[in-house]
């Protein structure tokens, strides 16, 4: 039977992108494989169970990864192979579609087929506009992280594939931990975002009350997590980080560029603080403020606090 | 050391219109350079001060891309190679073949970089594609990088950890904003980029096109605010009441 194949360095994106597999594989008449690579892991078997590739380590680097997966598509032939839009993700798809001379649809959500082609739909010019993109098979698609909602599990079986050693000349050297982000931006129904209005990383910790008497986490723009490195990477919204839609979205001192407005522009209300009236996150706004966030913020705790 | 840094010249996505059916207006689109080009040229330039040598700059480009072009050589670089195609109208694969082709004409280099993403369509495709083309060793979005001797230690961001790697040269690299601060051309080295060589070619001429299937774009749209756009007046206890007044009857604060 025609084969979509799913990988992810990642439990838990594996199974989300499982689930957008599982939207290809009715398109085309196929059945879903999650690829296990060098090991078996905790996550799902699809309708089509699982693949173990044998042979690369279980914890390869992306190239080693890449050469495993690109070997065992040449043999089985699955029509396509799709990872999560990971930074890992994003370097296996590329790498195997550049092996197997294939195009690679990129960052898609709402995946389809039909008998010839896959497609899906993406964010171009930093979410200003949204492209249908598509791709004959076989092909390869890095899938939007939190698209999908995590695939429950089939019932195939564990079939195993021997592939041979593969090595890479890169080698990992040290790994060390981000500092550790707890929270799940994905789940909160209240984000307050913080953005550079916030003059230095002690600040943030008035944005992190306000985000806990709203019940709600704490977020920021990229700059914050990316180029300052005051929050780690996953607390970062928008386009190069979590798409998010809470029932509360507050942006604290951010000016509202595309790229951060695609990754919370479906949230339910929107309100906003900033102290330049024409900042673009007000026309993303349903309310805003002008002002200064070292006077709303408290000013909004303490509102909130007469209320309780 | 011979450092190869690719560019794009990316639509610009502030100045881009929208038509009556909120198609975006293509043709005749405003250009700059892609935003994280310029971390990946800053970083050849870095490289090159360090261990000598020059960094010619490629671009898989139209006409207008000359501009982009231009900046990279004010910034420092050495020359230039522009492939012509239209970005737009090829894929990630087609363009990772191009750049690969003119690189391998005029190479061999130490080190290749780009950048994580190029910013009108950010898919992050275009490096690792160049790396296994060229058949060098990749390391995707490297924030810091020491090169010694033959071989190079970077550090990668990922997602939740920072990945210390070591690679032998020559090696493909791409690069995360947070690896350096872009310097800023002079209106001298403006005006000294005039003069710097730049090497015209077209694409079907370095690698013939075919034997695959590309990715097409059969349309794209756009969906219109529906923001309430309320703005909210008053001194900063008053304004703030009344936010908290708002969004308790909206229902999404408790
Ligand atoms: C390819 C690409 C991908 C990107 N992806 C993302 C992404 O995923 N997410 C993201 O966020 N960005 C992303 N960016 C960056 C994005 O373009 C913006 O640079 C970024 O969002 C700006 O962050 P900011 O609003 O916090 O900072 P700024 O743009 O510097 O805005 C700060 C705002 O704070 C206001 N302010 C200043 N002082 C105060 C005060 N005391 N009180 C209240 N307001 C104040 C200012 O008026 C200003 O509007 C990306 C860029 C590129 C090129
Ligand atoms: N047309 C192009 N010309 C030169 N370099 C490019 C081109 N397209 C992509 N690149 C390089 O690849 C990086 C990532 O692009 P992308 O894969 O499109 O996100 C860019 O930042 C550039 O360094």
């Amino acid at each position: 039977m025609k084969a979509v194949w799913v990988y992810s360095e990642s439990d838990a994106v594996s199974n989300e992108v499982a689930s957008a597999a599982v939207d290809v594989a009715k398109g085309a008449g196929a059945e879903v494989q999650v690829l296990e690579l060098g090991a078996q892991r905790p996550g799902v078997f699809a309708s089509g169970g699982k693949l173990l590739l044998k042979g690369p380590p279980s914890s390869p680097t992306p190239g080693a990864a890449a050469e495993a997966i690109a070997r065992a598509a040449r043999e089985l032939q699955p029509i396509a192979i799709l990872t999560g839009a990971t930074r890992t993700g994003r370097e296996v798809a590329s790498r195997l579609a550049a092996k197997l001379r294939i195009g690679c649809i990129a960052e898609v959500s709402k995946l389809g087929a039909d008998g010839e082609s896959i497609f899906g739909e993406r964010n171009v010019f930093a979410g200003k506009a949204v492209a249908r993109v598509s791709c004959p098979f076989p092909a390869a698609a890095t899938v939007k992280v939190g698209a999908y909602p995590r695939l429950a599990g089939g019932n195939g079986g564990l079939q195993e594939k021997d592939v041979g050693a593969v090595s890479d000349p890169v080698k990992v050297v040290a790994r060390e931990a981000k500092s550790a982000g707890a929270v799940d931006l994905k789940s909160a129904k209240v984000i307050v975002s913080a953005g550079r209005g916030v003059k230095k990383k002690e600040d943030l910790a008035i944005l992190e009350e306000l985000a806990k008497e709203m019940h709600g986490a704490l977020g920021c723009s990229r700059p914050l997590s990316a180029d300052l490195g005051w929050l780690p990477e996953e607390h970062h919204i928008g386009l190069t980080g979590v798409t998010v839609k809470p029932e509360l979205y507050l942006a604290v001192g951010i000016s509202g560029q595309l790229q951060h407005v695609a990754g919370m522009k479906d949230s339910k209300v929107v309100a906003s603080i900033n102290t330049d009236k024409d900042a673009p996150i007000f026309q993303a706004s349903d309310y805003g403020v002008v002002g200064d966030l070292y006077q709303v913020v408290p000013a909004i705790r303490k509102a909130l606090a007469a209320r309780a | 050391m011979k450092v190869a840094v690719c560019v794009k010249h990316a639509v610009d996505e502030t100045e881009l219109k929208l038509d009556q059916g909120g198609r975006p207006v293509l043709g005749g689109a405003a250009g700059k350079m892609s935003t994280f080009d310029k971390n990946a040229v800053e970083e050849a330039l870095r490289l090159k001060s360090k261990h000598q040598g020059e960094v010619a700059v490629f671009m898989v480009g139209t006409a207008d891309s000359k501009k982009t072009m231009k900046e990279a050589l004010a910034m420092g670089a050495d020359r230039g190679v522009l492939v012509s195609a239209d970005p737009a109208a090829i894929d990630t694969f087609r363009t990772a073949e191009v750049l690969a082709a003119a690189i391998r004409r005029s190479g061999p280099y130490d080190v290749v970089i780009c950048s994580e993403g190029s910013s009108d369509t950010y898919s992050g495709q275009v490096p690792p594609m160049l790396g296994e083309l060229l058949g060098v060793p990749y390391v995707g979005y490297a924030r810091k990088i020491e090169v010694s001797g033959q071989s190079a230690k970077i550090e990668r961001s990922l997602e939740d950890s920072v990945e210390t790697v070591e690679s032998p040269l020559p090696l493909a690299v791409s690069v995360v904003s947070e690896i350096n601060e872009p310097r800023y051309p002079t209106l001298i080295q403006i005006m000294q980029a005039g003069k710097k060589p730049i090497e015209e070619l077209a694409a079907d001429a370095v690698a013939p096109a075919g034997g695959y299937r590309q990715v097409s774009v059969p349309s794209m749209s756009s969906q219109p605010s529906t923001r309430k756009h309320v703005m909210i007046e008053g001194t900063p206890e008053e304004a703030a009441a009344k936010l908290v007044d708002a969004l308790v009857k909206e229902g999404v604060l408790k």
